[in-house]
């Protein structure tokens, strides 16, 4: 027992000292958007001040961030709803398929995950541009899906092949035609999988930049673009966008504590399964 | 999506150009023009220093960590979804955080060694350091991917085959480095694969972080690519751009699954 401890603690101890430098930066952050800016850059860096909520207040309120968040709201919830059911349904398609044209398939699933994004910013903008779409929800929704597609697929495939073989037979013999056999016995028994592929979706659509900065005007803009647009230039504006910040950190933080243990196996899965 | 790609590529060909309007079929001038760009092969020797060093660090720092963990016999899930934090962390949000660390006089770490009486370099603003600052800020959001999939990984490895080996009298590292690391060894191909492509196309953090500063010290292909495209106009040079990068990764790729197939039927 006293030999265990010898290890584990040095161990634990090391482990725990990466994490807390791995959140350094989270938590300064934090601090910073509670300060006044005096004292946000102050040298030697300031510990102990009056905390404010001032700017968290000014920021979502007075320069009507909230207006993005909903923007926020709306591209990625489209997002994931348009591109879970198709994927869904592509995914299960595929591994019913035989392994030797599903496979052929995957590997051009896989290509696709590789496109350097910038290549396709470029078409998406001009064919918004030609098609009038530029500043309005279907054009990011619309590039978004595309892009998430093949990891949509990817991980739901992954959970059909687990479903065995002897359950849809079954199903067909009972007299179920092919779309029952999808809806009422492969899609009640992936669930877990489909609850994991929305919130992967929905993290890449919130967290989405690039896109977001090319396809979407003052009225759709997405909360990624308009902090960027804050910057950390202006040392005045320090608290305020540090303030944004935490806000836009905030539902991802909560949406991950809440569905964590999914969150962790998902991805382990996905990448291992691969 | 293949639709936009053969657009892309059909843009290519011409030497478009928002800003003057000319609209011209040029064939593969476009691709000539990059080739003896000085510009070009500048920001793509950065690019793959940029990502052979941050994928480098975080693979090295991602195992070590995930075979600590592993060892670990209590705290693991907090340990784990607290490291996990950065990962999820939007990438815009986190290189502003990171920029309240790196900035010159007034940041994080400047501040702290200014009152301990070191003058720190601009970690922003130098060269040499602004492109330390862009891999550690990769490898910050990006090491904690590697750490919760090498543990995943290692969490797999036979039990019977580890007991066997401790029996004859393996210390942790040889352990880890005759045994594990080879059972794993498909997982690390596919993971260093993923990560290769992605960190190729990294834009948000660079963007937000330098904006390819001081001067185009960190301005890796893709801000090349945005550049050329949105600020400078010229859809078509942009658009080859982008299908030069998608060769130079496919070919990397291609290169790496070739390598693990010839070792082991079946990893894919």
């Amino acid at each position: 027992m006293h030999r265990r401890w010898f290890t584990q603690m040095p161990l634990f101890l090391a482990l725990a000292g990466f994490t807390a430098i791995n959140l350094t930066p989270i938590i300064w952050g934090f601090l910073i958007s509670l300060k006044q800016p005096v004292d946000a850059f102050a040298v030697p860096p300031k510990l102990i001040f009056t905390p404010t909520l001032e700017f968290h207040y000014q920021v979502w309120v007075e320069k009507a961030f909230w207006h993005f968040l909903i923007n926020s709201a709306i591209i990625s919830v489209s997002t994931v709803i348009v591109s879970v059911s198709v994927g869904t349904m592509a995914a299960y398609g595929l591994s019913r398929l035989s392994n030797r044209t599903s496979r052929g398939l995957l590997f051009g699933l896989l290509a696709m995950r590789m496109f350097p994004h910038i290549l396709l910013a470029i078409p998406f903008f001009l064919l918004a541009k030609t098609l009038g779409l530029i500043n309005t929800y279907p054009a990011m929704v619309l590039a978004l899906v595309a892009v998430n597609q093949p990891f949509t697929i990817w991980l739901m495939r992954g959970f059909f092949v687990d479903v065995p073989h002897e359950l849809y037979e079954a199903a067909e013999i009972d007299g179920c035609n092919a779309w029952q056999v999808f809806a009422r016995v492969a899609l009640p028994v992936v669930r877990p999988g489909l609850w994991v592929t929305a919130l992967f979706s929905l993290l890449l659509a919130y967290n989405e930049f690039l896109f977001a900065l090319v396809l979407t005007g003052p009225d759709t803009k997405t909360l990624p673009v308009a902090i960027a647009e804050y910057g950390g230039e202006d040392i005045n504006y320090w608290s305020l966008s540090a303030a944004a910040a935490i806000g836009i950190m905030l539902p991802i933080v909560l949406f991950m504590m809440a569905l964590q243990r999914h969150l962790v196996r998902g991805l382990a899965l996905g990448a291992v399964k691969g | 999506m293949l639709f936009p790609l053969g657009y892309a590529f059909w843009l290519s060909l011409f030497d478009y150009d928002l800003g003057s309007g000319s609209h011209a079929f040029i064939a593969f001038g476009n691709y000539t023009d990059l080739l003896s760009d000085s510009r070009f092969w500048a920001s793509l020797n950065r690019t793959v220093g940029i990502v052979l060093a941050a994928v480098g660090l975080e693979f090295c720092l991602g195992l070590a960590i995930a075979y600590g963990l592993y060892r670990l016999t209590f705290a693991v899930r907090v340990l784990n979804l607290l490291m996990f934090l950065p990962n999820i962390v939007t990438p815009v949000v986190a290189a502003l955080f990171l920029r309240w660390i790196f900035m010159g006089r007034w940041g994080l770490i400047a501040g702290t060694l200014i009152s301990l009486g070191i003058f720190p370099p601009d970690f922003l603003g130098d060269p040499a350091w602004a492109r330390v600052a862009v891999v550690l800020a990769d490898s910050w959001q990006f090491t904690p991917f590697m750490i919760l999939v090498l543990y995943a990984g290692l969490n797999t490895v036979d039990q019977s085959q580890i007991e066997a080996a401790q029996i004859d009298g393996a210390g942790p590292l040889t352990l880890l480095f005759r045994i594990m690391l080879p059972a794993i060894r498909p997982l690390i191909v596919f993971v260093l694969a993923i990560r290769l492509m992605d960190a190729f196309r990294f834009f948000d953090t660079i963007y937000v972080l330098t904006a390819g500063g001081p001067g185009t010290a960190t301005e890796t292909i893709t801000l090349y690519t945005y550049a050329l495209a949105f600020r400078l106009l010229q859809v078509g040079k942009a658009s080859a751009l982008g299908v030069l990068t998608l060769l130079f990764v496919a070919v990397l790729v291609a290169v790496m699954i070739r390598v693990v197939y010839r070792r082991e039927k079946g990893a894919f």
